[in-house]
């Protein structure tokens, strides 16, 4: 009995502390609006500009985006982003799915992407938090982009 | 003069890293610090335990190549490691490391040679839902055997076999990318088979290592790590391994490790505890 109740006292302690420190710590981030930590409309149009100038100049990438139209891209990744981070946009491109079939995305050239966006981000100055929470909406789109 | 032969791929192994950054970049397929860094054994993982991560930041079609060295100063001991690993496709590592223990009183040492081959079985560490999972074998030969017989040690040479699940959050506690990796081992190893294996006193032979990391940084992480150890020898006995660290990487071809490491009770010397460096280059 008592063990049962010294065990429920200190996992609720520990629930207590974890909760008190998230709390603590993360202080808006965890409600706000993700478009609008980054930066709303001049946030996003600046992180896109940044990653387009970052993938013109990676190797590792660039043979994918050798006949890509800059404009389109810019214009319909910038929605996709507002879209994807609950900004107020309607996203009128064509589906991930559709765009990238065809292109044999590797793992490493996902990830090369994925570190493209790091780079535009942080020139734009956000958060590393803000960041992960924008990296990890984009990780569950990976299986649209990498298709076997 | 046999002793200093004993660790004298080191300074070749730090040569080659130091090179590394001269080489070009073809192994740099995954994000920077997925690649954890290289453990005591020398497979791919965290300072005390593999992890079910594989060494460097190669990814499907590529290969990757570390090399490392690590010192730890104990209070009555120092062990000195250095080895290397490839990584194809992220699929298969393939290491060997050499470890020399030393017993600081009379500068006795032990050395002993240790093989891995880790599979990457399924999962990923980062996207969909499965975790990465891997398999891997560590072969152990000692190359001082007398200690480890004195000490009751049934064989101077031991195979482990671990399983091993390695999940990271992207946006973790803090919104900070958090790893949790677990491994089940079985093996006879005394002190990481510096001992020899089994012994007289038969202990359990399934062994849970579990380690958690942060990255405060893209460049920094900080993280602990827990190791169940066998306590199969009646005279001497043996206590579970713990550390907590911190791991710096500038770039995505080198990484420095510090960690505090309590290791417990070592050949009849109490409360083992010290620190770990340990540099790692990549390519
Ligand atoms: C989660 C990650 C990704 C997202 C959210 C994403 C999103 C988009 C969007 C919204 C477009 C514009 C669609 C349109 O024009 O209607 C686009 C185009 C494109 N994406 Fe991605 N993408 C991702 C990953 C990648 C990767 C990893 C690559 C290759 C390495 C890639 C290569 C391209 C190319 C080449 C185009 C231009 C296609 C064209 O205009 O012909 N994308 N992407």
């Amino acid at each position: 009995m008592s063990v049962i109740s010294e065990f429920s006292f200190s996992k609720s302690f520990y629930a207590l502390t974890l909760a008190a420190l998230l709390s603590a710590c993360s202080g808006t981030q965890d409600t706000e609006n993700l478009y609008t930590a980054l930066g709303g409309e001049a946030g996003v149009e600046e992180i896109a500009d940044n990653f387009i100038m970052e993938i013109a100049y990676d190797d590792r990438v660039i043979a994918y985006f050798e006949d890509a139209n800059v404009d389109r891209f810019r214009q319909f990744f910038i929605e996709h982003l507002c879209m994807l981070t609950d900004g107020p946009c309607v996203y009128t491109g064509d589906t991930l799915i559709d765009t990238h079939v065809g292109m044999n995305v590797t793992v490493a050239a996902f990830n090369a992407i994925v570190e493209d966006l790091m780079a535009a981000m942080n020139k734009a100055g956000i958060a590393i938090g803000t960041q992960n929470r924008l990296l990890a909406r984009m990780a569950e789109l990976r299986e649209q982009i990498i298709q076997m | 003069m046999i002793n200093t032969m004993k660790l004298s791929i080191a300074p070749y192994l730090l040569l080659v890293s130091l090179f590394v950054p001269c080489v070009s970049a073809h192994a740099d397929g995954r994000i920077k610090g997925t690649g954890g860094v290289s453990s005591v054994s020398g497979a791919g993982g965290g300072g005390l335990i593999a992890w079910a991560t594989l060494t460097s930041l190669a990814s499907e079609q590529q290969r990757g190549f570390t090399a490392f060295t690590t010192y730890t100063d104990l209070d009555d001991f120092t062990l000195e490691v250095a080895g290397a690993a490839v990584n194809f496709n992220d699929r298969v590592e393939l290491s060997y490391a050499r470890q020399r223990f030393t017993i600081k009183a009379n500068d006795a040492q032990i050395a002993q040679d240790k093989y891995g081959l880790k599979v990457r079985v399924a999962g990923d560490l980062l996207y969909g839902k499965l975790p990465q999972i891997a398999a891997g074998i560590e072969r152990n030969r000692l190359l001082d055997p007398a200690t480890a017989r004195a000490v009751g040690a049934v064989d101077d040479n031991g195979t482990d076999l671990y399983v091993s699940a390695a999940r990271a959050w992207i946006d973790g506690p803090f919104h900070r990318t958090s790893m949790l990796n677990v491994n089940l081992r079985y093996s006879k190893a005394n002190q990481y088979g510096l001992l020899g294996y089994g012994g007289d006193d038969r202990d359990t032979r399934v062994q849970v290592e579990v380690a958690a990391a942060m990255f405060l940084t893209r460049s920094i992480a900080i993280g602990a790590e827990y190791r169940q150890k066998p306590d199969n020898l009646s005279a001497l006995r043996e206590d579970e391994a713990t550390d907590v660290f911190v791991a710096w990487f500038p770039n995505k071809h080198f990484s420095v490790t510090g960690a505090y490491v309590m290791l417990g009770e070592i050949a009849g010397a109490a409360q083992q505890n010290g620190f770990y460096l340990s540099i790692q280059g990549a390519l």
